[in-house]
């Protein structure tokens, strides 16, 4: 999240979309509920009427996978109507850049973007970048005598447009691309009938004005799609255009899944990231000095080169020296995509020996999960680490496999549960909380750091005294935690703690050898940055002793400190939020550039003219110190490059990027493609799908493979979602009695009228198909799924929650033997919301 | 002695089961073995194990689709039919609200299931000695200064615990803040009397799934006949019975009386007869 759980509160138009948060996450209706007593509305779009629609004041119906039709039709409208924040979007977004003045976009090459190579479908970005200019700046320096001279440089800069108006500047750009978004085509794509997008329209968009503030909350309903990534890009510029970002209230608010699901990511369980999203060096960067360049030198990620530093010394200790590039060689790189779908597909190729499966249940949950069980059959041995023998532990006795004809050898490590260990957690508002071990594991499970050491003794056994360079990453790893490990230990090394003095340029020692480092301030100001450890930068400070607010110092994560000054819901004193206790993100965006809030009701940081600091409610996202009238200075390094009108400080131009030219394969704005399988032919334009996705074809035709249901065979539409009731995978909630009993079995939701025509009636048995597989379910008939008039054509769509396996009290089929083997083009994350089945009565 | 209540905004319910689940819980009530029968309800509904549940409710109106939930347990009702007549005294009426009951003492005659308005005790049919049991408004935690489970637990702040006044008060501002929003009513003020559960709702009561119950409380029909009623007409009765066996015993008395004053005036009349018989014999002699 851009903002927190409790700043909902603050908001005045509350929109879900892709989310079910009453069902998923139902805490967070205490803050939605909040804002609602102070006025504010709650909207919900989804394909369903969800037990958020019932709470809504507000509800519109949308086909699964046409996200971007919705939100760009709202981009369309605040444009249109002129709801768009001006001041904010002039200052402190890319509008007046000047783009490339070769870019084309999908509006004139009918879906594509200009630098599409269809051949090896990708995309070059040179067409999208930023028109540069040349300036030059006198700079201060010393010459071979150290005499004060100056010098000139020359720096290149992006272009500014006079005016919103200049056709190549990003505004007009993303004006024109969405010029195509109209509710006409809303209805036309999505099947929400015009006055009802117009409603969500006007209620969500008058947030634009500066007085009020919008929040978006969305979770898979956005993510699980082949455009899962620009949907959130779509999210992202309109609360760019609506001024949303950086204020109480407002922000692009993802609801993560599952409670530490934010510090899987932050602590980079990703195959392509290191913690404190680095990003894993590639290939093709075969140095340190190649990899560092790839962090922009104007922005905040100028750092990026000593975090990376201060993470191998943490992990190899002394054998990482500026001699060895830092142990870079030792890290693993990508020379590929080993998301989670290649991944599988490597298995079920036989490619793959081993598995490690730790809290994860694919054949629950993988797409074309009976693929995917398949896959499993095919590795030599797996190891699972769970609190209950899951499906995936037991998939070689699973209802119809034959034991005898499974190879694969399978070891099951009980684990202790989140209450049976102390650890930190991270919620979705980047708050870090320590909890403390309050029950006991039962037999011999173990927590996981127990697990890990005895994995990394046992490998070092192994390894002892092997000359291979390639057995030094495991040899040199240092694992200094104790047996039984510490956990305290490695949040300290999280933290980061010096290993020798660190010095400022001056030689004055800011922190002394073996003490803990304030904050990744200290990595970036260091003059001897490599003295320092630290195993996740963006959580630095998070475990250094600070004030609770009640006079109680103690690591900060597990302060519970209960004053809230500003009474915006922040709780400065609870817990830690990274970065460095910021709870709202980009926050130097709630005040004018003049350093006045925008709004006496929005008010969040300030610039103190007597102080000559930024004050307010929340830690300044920002420079500290620095003015609102600061210059930026062209040849300057990090952020001394961006201006005091720049809140994006992890941007290269310190901008929020209403045209984003890097980052994403698909294109700089986000553009509507159907879902791999779709009902309809795109109405928008001649490409049918996201032109960068991968569709994979094993064994195509076969039982088992890799195959696409088309509409001919499978009109139906299908998402697949989650219940209040379960959890995931299902193993915690299916083995707890009174969660089993209030929902038993596998279920799908039908409408009315779908039901009618096939003969269907509540509670019934169906058998619900796709291409990749068939499941039986009961029939919930309900009138909060509707038929959709998409072009012209009558759609039907079905929905279940995937929940379900053979294990447990309550058990039922497995839902994702339907899925499709396809992924979102930048995230590979599966497009588990929207694909084609057939129903009929069982 | 406060006297607590629970505000039930149903608009604010999300279904979620946190209450229900909560419950079961804290009063280490089993599970059972469901079906989905083509609803998200589960349990079907109360019973003996489950003494609170959430009933889903679809419903189209003209402009917009509904879904609404209802949490249904015990009302504790302000004058409750069960405590009346309960032949044993199992059912109490604290004064802090909750309705208790002691399983020691219940015979299992379900008299308090016949006379409950909102059909809530339910009888344990699996016991040798069957019960009835009901939300018992968590007692225990109420007389601890602790929130029932369910308040305590409901995520979206749907269920508020407090002093019944106070809540009352809290409803009818909410109505008035929101106009158009709910229904201009808080079912429970007087229902029956008015119960110690207190209901907002968008829709009408009736498609919500709680019943019209009048205002007049259940006891008080039978109080009239117990209290008055009774005691008046067996008085009454009672009297005019003796009134009419005494005046029919003195008309006996009386009869008798003349019976012996016949007899005697019948005697000394026979006498007179005889002695001036006696007399007008002796005379001739002479």
């Amino acid at each position: 999240m851009t903002n927190d759980w409790l700043d909902i509160k603050n908001s005045n138009c509350v929109l879900i979309i892709g989310s079910n948060a009453a069902e998923n996450h139902p805490a967070s209706f205490v803050w939605i509920n909040k804002a609602r007593e102070k006025g504010a509305k709650l909207v919900v779009v989804d394909p369903r009427f969800t037990r958020s629609a019932a709470a809504a004041d507000f509800y519109a119906p949308l086909r699964p996978g046409t996200d971007i039709v919705f939100l760009g039709a709202l981009i369309n409208y605040a444009i249109q109507n002129k709801l768009y924040q001006e001041e904010y979007v002039k200052a402190y977004t890319n509008a007046l850049t000047l783009v490339h003045p070769d870019y084309k976009g999908p509006a004139d090459l009918d879906g594509y973007f200009s630098g599409f190579d269809k051949d090896k479908k990708t995309y070059s970005s040179t067409t999208w970048q930023y028109q540069t200019e040349k300036v030059k700046v006198k700079v201060k320096g010393k010459d071979a005598s150290g005499n004060e001279v100056e010098v000139e440089k020359e720096a290149s800069v992006p272009k500014q447009a006079g005016s919103l108006d200049d056709p190549n500047c990003a505004f007009a750009l993303l004006k024109s691309h969405y010029a195509r978004y109209t509710p006409e085509m809303v209805e036309r794509i999505c099947g929400t009938p015009q006055e009802q997008f117009l409603e969500v329209a006007k209620l969500f968009c008058a947030t634009g004005a500066p007085d009020k503030s919008g929040t978006i909350l969305y979770a898979m309903g956005q993510t699980q799609h082949t455009v899962g990534t620009q949907n959130v890009r779509a999210m992202a510029v309109l609360q760019l255009l609506l001024g949303n970002i950086g204020v109480p209230g407002g922000g692009v608010n993802a609801l993560r899944g599952e409670s530490n699901v934010q510090g899987s990511t932050d602590m980079a369980l990703l195959f392509n990231d290191l913690p404190g999203y680095l990003g894993l060096p590639s290939d093709a960067q075969a140095d340190l000095k190649t990899y560092s360049a790839k962090f922009d030198a104007t922005s905040y990620w100028s750092n990026g080169p000593r975090f990376f530093v201060s993470l191998t010394k943490a992990w190899f200790g002394n054998a990482a020296t500026k001699d060895n590039d830092y142990a870079f060689q030792y890290l693993p790189k990508t020379s590929g995509n080993y998301s989670w779908i290649p991944l599988f597909e490597a298995m079920y190729s036989g490619k793959i020996q081993g598995l490690i499966c730790m809290g994860q249940n694919p054949a629950v949950c993988g797409p074309n999960a009976r693929l995917e069980r398949a896959g499993l059959g095919k590795l030599k041995w797996m190891v699972v680490m769970d609190l209950f023998e899951t499906e995936t532990a037991s998939f070689w006795r699973a209802p119809g496999v034959d034991p005898k004809s499974i190879q694969t050898e399978v070891f099951l490590l009980p684990a202790a549960d989140a209450m049976e260990k102390a650890g930190s957690i991270v919620t979705s508002g980047r708050r870090i909380q320590w909890r403390p071990k309050v029950a006991s594991a039962p037999g011999v499970a173990k927590e996981d750091i127990w697990i890990i050491t005895q994995f990394v003794k046992a490998l070092n056994e192994l390894y002892r005294g092997s000359t291979d360079a390639r057995d030094r990453p495991i040899l040199d790893l240092v694992w200094d935690y104790g047996d039984p490990p510490d956990v305290e230990l490695v949040a300290r090394e999280i933290n980061g703690y010096a290993l020798d003095n660190v010095v400022d340029a001056t030689g004055k020692v800011l922190v002394e050898k073996g003490k803990i480092i304030p904050s990744f301030a200290t990595i970036a100001s260091a003059a001897n940055p490599d003295v320092i450890a630290c195993g996740a930068w963006i959580y630095s400070g998070y475990f250094v002793p600070a004030d609770d607010g009640e006079g109680k110092s103690l690591p900060a994560a597990k302060r519970r400190g209960q004053k809230d000054p500003g009474e915006l819901g922040m709780y400065p004193f609870w817990g830690f939020a990274w970065p460095a206790n910021r709870h709202i993100l980009y926050n130097r965006a709630s005040a004018r550039p003049d350093g006045t809030p925008w709004s006496e009701n929005k008010k969040l940081i300030w610039w103190d003219r007597d102080k000559k600091q930024w004050t307010g409610y929340d830690v300044p996202d920002f420079a500290a110190t620095k003015a609102p009238d600061a210059a930026a200075n062209p040849v300057g390094v990090g952020l001394a490059a961006q201006a005091g009108t720049d809140p994006f400080i992890m941007k290269a131009d310190g901008k929020g990027w209403l045209f984003a030219p890097k980052g994403l394969s698909e294109g700089p704005l986000p553009e509507h493609y159907e879902p791999i399988e779709s009902p309809v032919k795109n109405p928008l334009s001649g490409v049918q799908n996201n032109p960068v996705v991968k569709v994979w074809a094993t064994d195509k035709g076969k039982g088992i493979g890799d195959n696409v249901s088309t509409v001919d065979k499978f009109p139906i539409v299908c998402t697949t979602y989650r219940l209040a009731e379960h959890w995931q995978a299902g193993a915690m909630s299916r083995n707890l009695p009174w969660l089993a009993e209030a929902q038993p079995e596998l279920f799908i939701e039908i409408s009315k009228e779908l039901a009618q025509e096939k003969g269907i009636r509540a509670g019934e048995k169906v058998v619900v198909s796709s291409a990749r597989g068939q499941i039986e379910a009961v029939a919930v008939v309900t009138i909060r799924f509707k038929p959709l008039m998409v072009d012209g054509k009558k759609i039907h769509q079905i929905g279940m929650p995937w929940h379900f396996g053979w294990q447990g009290i309550a058990t039922g089929p497995v839902a994702n033997d339907l899925t499709p083997h396809v992924g979102d083009g930048n995230t590979m994350i599966p497009e588990y919301k929207a694909f084609l089945v057939d129903v009929r009565k069982a | 002695m406060a006297k607590y209540g629970m505000l039930i905004d149903s608009t604010l319910c999300i279904g979620c089961r946190g209450c229900s689940v909560a419950c079961k819980q804290w009063n280490d009530l089993p599970a059972t073995k469901t079906r989905n029968t083509g609803t998200y309800q589960n349990p079907p509904a109360l019973s003996a194990y489950t003494w609170t549940n959430i009933e889903y409710r679809e419903v189209e109106a003209s402009d917009r689709l509904v879904w609404a939930f209802l949490k249904r347990a015990c009302m504790h009702c302000e004058h409750p039919a069960c405590v009346s007549v309960c032949p044993v005294q199992a059912l109490h009426k604290l004064e802090t609200g909750p309705v208790v009951y002691e399983a020691n003492r219940c015979i299992g005659c379900r008299y308090c299931m016949m006379a409950c308005p909102f059909g809530i005790p339910k009888v344990d049919l699996n016991q040798v000695l069957p019960v009835i049991s009901k939300c018992n408004f968590c007692a225990d935690r109420v007389s601890n200064g602790l929130p029932p489970a369910c308040a305590k637990t409901c995520p979206p702040g749907a269920i508020r615990f407090g002093e019944r006044d106070q809540l009352v008060v809290e409803a009818e501002a909410r109505i008035a803040k929101n106009p158009g929003k709910y229904v201009n009513h808080v079912y429970g003020k007087e229902e029956v009397g008015g119960t110690s559960i207190l209901y907002l709702s968008a829709i009408p009561f009736d498609q919500l799934g709680l019943p019209d119950v009048g205002t007049e409380s259940v006891p008080a029909l039978s109080d009239a006949m117990a209290v008055v009623g009774t005691p008046t007409a067996l008085v009454t009765v009672a009297a005019a019975l003796m009134g009419a066996f005494w005046v029919s015993r003195r008309r006996v008395e009386l009869a008798s009386q003349q019976q012996t004053a016949d007899l005697f005036s019948r005697r000394r009349a026979e006498l007179a007869d005889q002695q001036q018989t006696a007399d007008q014999e002796k005379e001739a002699k002479q």
